[in-house]
């Protein structure tokens, strides 16, 4: 576009010269003058009755019959042989009658200069504007950079590093810009809203547990008083225990949903180093009489030490829900293997058994609430989503892989790098 | 020993009430803080039993007040488990010991008994039943100063029926205390049962103990 236009340009540039040379020429045109340029009147082309020493101009006027249909002026664009030395010129053809004779006036520009020029002007253009555009690309870069500080700044301090509405910071963000200060305002508008309802929810949690467990303590005190009332019949006595059968299980899936609702609703620490061998020691006294009774081989083949910040608590029941969920689901005789490693830098612990095993479509639903593998074994099915929550809780993935008949495996990946003596 | 329950669930209050004092403790009854406060400050209390959610205040207000002016006194704290979390280690600084609701009297009785003693220095008795003594400083049981050997777990079954003697205390009670309040659900245990036939026959070489009952099936008793 930039070089078509630069050639117009100049192209209108050298016709409006030779126009000009043509009104002076014409102007000045008499017989004699005529006759002194056509000096050879039988040769009337090719010749080159004046032209400048350096060639870069040329004037020819020759005889030529009057076409009525030629128009009067013409430029083109030619080369012509001037003194044995080829030029391109750009000419024009003026066509006149002088005294009833038909004359042609052809008067040439050389365009070497010219294209020289051309060439100059077009590099200068792209030049500059290679450079404007640089610097433009560099202005904006820094100036962006620079104005859309508050929005990076705001987008990390009050959105990526705000795990919850707690640890977020109502300072306001320094901005020129009116746009980012109402963005910023709104934010935290947001942030009280949120942290406002996660407030409520913990309030909620902290009733119910007061509401709910305070009438099943009523209750409880009630029915163990009744059992000791020794007129009470066979029959009686048997309903007071059931109902405290009954009332125990209330009790402690009212507290496993609590438990799930306070770990998503974070309301738990994370910051006690926890010793896995502990845990896995405590695990298997605690359980000793379960394992003792199912003749069940516990094999502790735990390895390393691995340092991991958490809730212990937590920690403690997700292992514990995992090592009864391989117990419960176990053969009799069978064996239960607690093992670690590290897994691509990762560090793991691995809780497998020698049980009934899951499909494929039973492994998907093991961690719904509520969902139990089979409908005769006891338990509220509540352990394993428990474990998904601390487990999530922690950063930590649980993997299960399972064969029918064979056992199963739950492996816990710890997030951290390696990290081990 | 005096004992002020504070409790604002007034049927509760009168369970725990009823059965602490068939145990033999004497008792009193607050329903909110400034009741408690004014009991606590008018006579001596050996212990109390403190709800934190009460109607005019945090129990856990009493509790501060109450340490800043009487050291002597046992303080359990009665809690639901959410409202527990929060606070654990604040009530590590005043309370004696915690129990979150439900909670088996039983179990009550048997913590606060510990309480008390570790608040007097442990110069309380052993216990003693049928000749047998029950050294609890080091969970030691004699016949005839013949020492038994007696696992940790059948020592606490034993020591559990003792202090809470004439009652029926059910596998659920025993599992509890012995494990601790274990979230899974896991209805009756039967593992108990092992403990206490284990415990039956090792103290059956001494003397007959017809006296250590099994009540239909649901649980056990020991009968003075």
């Amino acid at each position: 576009m930039l070089p078509i236009l630069v050639e117009n340009v100049v192209y209108r540039h050298i016709n409006n010269g030779l126009l000009e040379k043509k009104h002076k020429f014409i102007d000045h045109l008499d017989r004699n003058e005529i006759n002194d340029f056509i000096e050879n009147s039988d040769d009337s082309t090719e010749t080159y009755s004046q032209f400048t020493t350096l060639h870069s101009e040329f004037l020819v006027l020759s005889r030529s019959p009057v076409k009525s249909h030629q128009k009067k002026a013409v430029f083109t664009n030619e080369y012509r042989i001037i003194e044995g030395e080829e030029n391109e010129y750009r000419i024009l053809q003026y066509h006149f009658t002088y005294d009833n004779q038909g004359y042609q006036l052809e008067i040439g520009s050389s365009l070497d200069e010219v294209k020289d020029l051309t060439f100059i002007i077009k590099f200068f253009i792209i030049t500059v504007f290679v450079v404007i555009l640089f610097i433009t690309f560099l202005a904006d870069t820094f100036y962006i950079e620079y104005l859309l500080k508050p929005f990076y700044k705001i987008i990390d301090t009050k959105i990526r590093r705000v795990n919850e509405p707690e640890a977020f910071d109502h300072t306001p963000i320094k901005a020129r810009s009116r746009d980012f200060r109402e963005l910023d305002f709104v934010l935290n508008q947001m942030m009280d809203r949120i942290a406002e309802l996660f407030k409520k929810e913990k309030q909620f949690i902290s009733n119910v547990s007061h509401e709910l467990l305070t009438p099943i303590a009523l209750l409880k005190s009630k029915f163990e008083n009744l059992l000791q009332n020794d007129s009470l019949d066979d029959n009686t006595f048997d309903k007071i225990a059931g109902s405290l059968r009954t009332l125990d299980m209330l009790k402690k899936i009212i507290n496993n949903l609590l438990l799930i609702s306070r770990i998503e609703n974070n309301q738990y620490e994370a910051n006690e180093d926890i010793n896995f061998h502990e845990i896995i020691n405590d695990l298997r006294e605690d359980l000793e009489d379960r394992i003792e009774d199912r003749e069940i081989q516990f094999l502790n083949k735990m390895q390393h030490d691995f340092s991991f910040r958490g809730n212990k608590t937590l920690i403690h029941i997700l292992i514990y829900n995992l090592v009864t969920n391989a117990l419960k689901y176990n053969k009799p005789h069978g064996t239960i293997e607690v093992a670690d490693g590290f897994l691509e830098n990762n560090y793991f612990i691995s809780i497998t058994d020698s049980g009934i095993g899951m499909n494929a479509s039973q492994i998907e639903n093991i961690f719904n609430r509520f969902a139990r593998v089979s409908s005769d074994q006891e338990g509220q099915g509540l352990g394993l989503a428990i474990a998904d929550s601390i487990a999530s809780f922690h950063h930590i993935e649980i993997k299960v892989t399972s064969q029918i008949n064979e056992g199963t495996t739950f492996m816990l990946l710890f997030p951290e790098a390696v990290k081990h003596n | 020993m005096n004992i002020l329950i504070v409790e604002d669930n007034k049927e509760l209050a009168v369970e725990v009430y009823d059965f602490l004092c068939n145990v033999g403790y004497v008792c009193k009854i607050a329903h909110n803080c400034s009741d408690a406060l004014e009991e606590v400050g008018s006579n001596d209390y050996d212990a109390m039993l403190l709800d934190l959610g009460l109607p005019d205040g945090d129990g856990f207000e009493v509790l501060k007040t109450v340490r800043k002016t009487k050291s002597k006194i046992a303080v359990i704290v009665l809690t639901a488990r959410g409202e527990l979390d929060d606070r654990i280690n604040g009530l590590h600084l005043g309370a004696d010991d915690y129990l979150t609701k439900p909670f088996a009297l039983t179990e009550l009785s048997a913590r606060l008994f510990a309480v008390i003693r570790r608040i007097h220095g442990f110069t309380l008795n052993n216990l003693s039943i049928h000749g047998f003594l029950l050294q609890l400083q080091d969970y030691k049981v004699s016949y005839d100063d013949m020492p038994i050997n007696l696992t940790k777990k059948e020592f606490d079954i034993f020591q559990y029926l003792v202090l809470n003697k004439n009652r029926v205390i059910t596998r659920l009670q025993l599992t509890e205390h012995i494990w601790g309040d274990i979230l899974e659900v896991n209805s009756d245990s039967n593992f108990i049962d092992v403990h206490v036939r284990n415990l039956r026959k090792k103290l059956d070489k001494h003397t007959a103990i017809d006296w250590f009952e099994t009540v239909r099936n649901v649980g056990y008793r020991i009968n003075e």
